[in-house]
């Protein structure tokens, strides 16, 4: 399962952060956004809210008033109609940036991203070609509930012809994003995390590139004991457990960050759990049909005899998302839950004795902000 | 080929459109079309009338009944039959069939079979012909079904609102697959258009190539100069059923009394002496086209996954 992406040549250097700066997820976004409009006069970005006081979380604020209304503007709520907007103005030569608050809206819209953008170039035999990128965040804590909490991306990943990113830290989206609209000449879903916003992240050097292109799998630390293979803010939350077992109890994961959920690098993948032989995926949505299913479908096809134990898969609870705090906190894993998880994998017991982390609420951790979002 | 009126010029292509599509007819037994077909015949004036005001570099989007469309706007015959018959010259490889035609060097922006769902491209487009290219015109073209649904609405309103310069054509052939538009619409089209502030014509006479031509080049000019959006609808009649080459009148959805008061006013079929005198050309012009497609090679293993993302 190689990578599909046909970019000639990556931008080296990080979009305006330098190595060892500190970001924030909303800075990474607003500077990709920025130097989008400023170093490409085809560059438009729109999307409900995307010029107000708010600047969808602070990604677009004040881009309007430095780029014009011409290229950052307001629209109706009308997700289908400006979706199909976005294609005819990249049929037309421009490189449209739609932007959606919720991930749950982009559902309005699958009819033009999944009938039509993510089919043009091949049903039209490569002639036509609507390169674009659609943002949306989801939602969690503060009680999102079932309709402002989804994560989509087994749905959109599933698509051939659709690029799906979900980016875990400030480092992606600088790597990705501007590689992305210099690059991709087909659309891509970025899918961010609400809760990652505000995390500061130390950016590091350019990172190594398999196939020339930073739309791939990361890894992003390296174990002998176990893989983990996760998504967006369930990276971090590997990278919290790993830190814990490595203190607690000497236990070394190996975690890979799979960044583009539409092309995953499966020899990476195969690699890791070779050299492990456990496997857990933890995915930021459902586990039937999803991320967790595909990377456990990848090994069981390519390399069944490296795993030494069952595999494992964490993800959200299979209900639609409740309101109450006291239920969200059960219906998302836990730090405590993953810890146990991993411990229970690599010990071979239930009983494993490893101390657990005293947290049950990721979203305390994460959150700075209160509502009403 | 030189002409010498315009009436002339527009009964040539609307004729050539016609005989392709009996010819799809008198080939579709042989299997060698797999493709679903919506049929153009009794439309064809509309689409002639209406591109002929069209510039190679003006955009049109349109649906799965795209023949005419594809021919008027200047599509290659013999890269249209490829495609019917799923072979690698076809104008997309073979990958689109009857239904996603596309002559992007002449301006069709491709064709989607799902209802409505261009309309927001042209919109999308005319966003970047109005900041970007100043003489570029798009048109929309769409049945009276695709205005029921919410994507016709959002297109509509987006225009109005940026003041874009789009022209939708409104193909009003009375049906939706086998469904009347009174079993469909609470509304009346033009005044629903006419709601979101557009400037509108409804034109009953679909039949009459040189009026559509005449009333769209009007629109034409207009959007081209005034860079703002216009609505036309314009009454037509598909002679054939929804989808596939034949009639299906004994079905009892519509009466043949209504097909013959539409033929009794077709000039393809009231102008004899200019039928047969472009017949023989036209008909030479599909045979090499037919006998183009027939040579062409099937698109193999090494197609299958090109193009993707």
């Amino acid at each position: 399962m190689s990578t599909a992406h046909t970019g000639t040549h990556a931008d080296e250097q990080l979009s305006s952060a330098c190595p060892g700066e500190v970001v924030t997820y909303r800075d990474a976004l607003f500077r990709t956004m920025r130097d989008a409009l400023k170093q490409n006069p085809d560059v438009i970005l729109f999307g409900q809210g995307v010029d107000d006081h708010k600047g969808i979380f602070g990604s677009t604020l004040g881009l309007a008033h430095e780029f014009g209304s011409d290229r950052v503007f307001d629209t109706p709520l009308a997700e289908e109609g400006m979706t199909g907007v976005a294609i005819g103005a990249a049929l037309n030569g421009l490189y449209p940036i739609q932007t959606h608050i919720r991930a749950d809206f982009v559902l309005l819209a699958m009819n033009q991203i999944v009938n039509l953008a993510a089919k043009y170039k091949y049903m039209f035999g490569g002639r036509l070609e609507v390169p674009m990128l659609i943002r949306m965040v989801v939602g969690r804590s503060w009680g999102q509930g079932a309709q402002h909490s989804q994560s989509l991306q087994s749905l959109f990943a599933h698509i051939p012809g659709l690029t799906v990113l979900m980016p875990a830290s400030a480092q992606s989206i600088l790597e990705c994003y501007p590689y992305a609209i210099a690059n991709q000449r087909g659309p891509v879903l970025a899918i961010e995390h609400r809760l990652m916003y505000d995390l500061k992240f130390r950016v590091d050097e350019v990172r190594e590139k398999p196939n020339g292109s930073p739309l791939a799998s990361h890894r992003v630390r390296v174990g002998k004991d176990v893989t983990i293979v996760a998504t967006s803010i369930m990276v971090l939350e590997a990278l919290r457990a790993a830190e814990h077992l490595a203190r607690s109890a000497g236990i070394e994961c190996e975690i890979i960050d799979l960044n583009c959920v539409s092309h995953i690098d499966a020899a990476m993948i195969l690699e890791s759990v070779k050299k492990t032989g456990k496997l857990l995926v933890a995915d930021t949505s459902w586990k039937a049909y999803g991320v967790c299913a595909e990377v456990c479908r990848i090994v069981c096809e390519h390399s069944p005899a490296s795993l030494k134990a069952p595999a494992v898969t964490l993800g959200m609870q299979p209900a639609p998302c409740p309101t109450a705090k006291s239920l969200e906190d059960m219906y998302y894993p836990n730090l405590r839950d993953l810890t146990d998880a991993i411990a229970k994998l690599v010990s071979g017991k239930g009983d494993h004795g490893i101390p657990l982390p005293d947290e049950h609420s990721m979203a305390d951790v994460y959150k700075r902000f209160k509502g009403p979002f | 080929m030189t002409f010498a009126s315009v009436y002339e010029e527009l009964f040539y292509k609307a004729l050539r459109i016609r005989l392709v599509e009996e010819r799809v007819i008198e080939l579709y037994p042989s299997d060698k079309i797999q493709s679903p077909v919506h049929l153009s015949i009794g439309q064809e004036a509309v689409a002639v009338g209406a591109c002929q005001s069209l510039k190679p570099t003006d955009l049109l989007f349109a649906s799965y009944r795209n023949h005419a469309f594809y021919l008027a706007k200047g599509g290659d015959l013999r890269a249209m039959f490829a495609e019917l018959y799923g072979k690698v010259m076809g104008c997309a490889g073979g990958k689109a069939g009857s239904m996603h035609l596309l002559a992007p060097e002449v301006g069709l922006m491709g064709s989607s079979a799902v209802v409505a769902s261009t309309i927001p491209h042209a919109v999308g487009a005319a966003l970047v012909a109005k900041r970007r290219k100043h003489e570029q015109v798009i048109v929309a073209a769409f049945g009276d079904g695709a205005t029921e649904e919410g994507a016709y609405h959002e297109s509509l309103n987006f225009a109005a609102l940026h003041k874009l310069p789009v022209v939708f054509l409104c193909e009003n052939n009375g049906l939706a697959v086998h469904s009347a538009l009174s079993a469909r619409q609470s509304y009346r089209i033009i005044d629903h258009a006419r709601s979101y502030g557009l400037p509108v014509t409804c034109m009953p006479d679909g039949h009459d190539f040189m009026k559509v031509c005449e009333i769209f080049s009007g629109i034409v000019d207009h959007a081209r100069q005034h860079r703002t959006p216009y609505f036309m609808e314009i009454q037509t009649y598909r002679y054939k059923e929804h989808v596939g080459p034949g009639e299906d009148y004994h079905a009892g959805y519509r009466s043949r009394a209504e097909l013959e008061a539409w033929k009794a006013k077709d000039q393809l079929i009231l102008n004899k002496e200019l039928a047969d005198r472009y017949r023989p050309t036209i008909l030479q012009e599909i045979d090499d086209a037919v006998a183009f497609a027939e040579a062409s090679p099937w698109p193999s293993r090494e197609h299958l996954l090109s193009d993707v993302v």
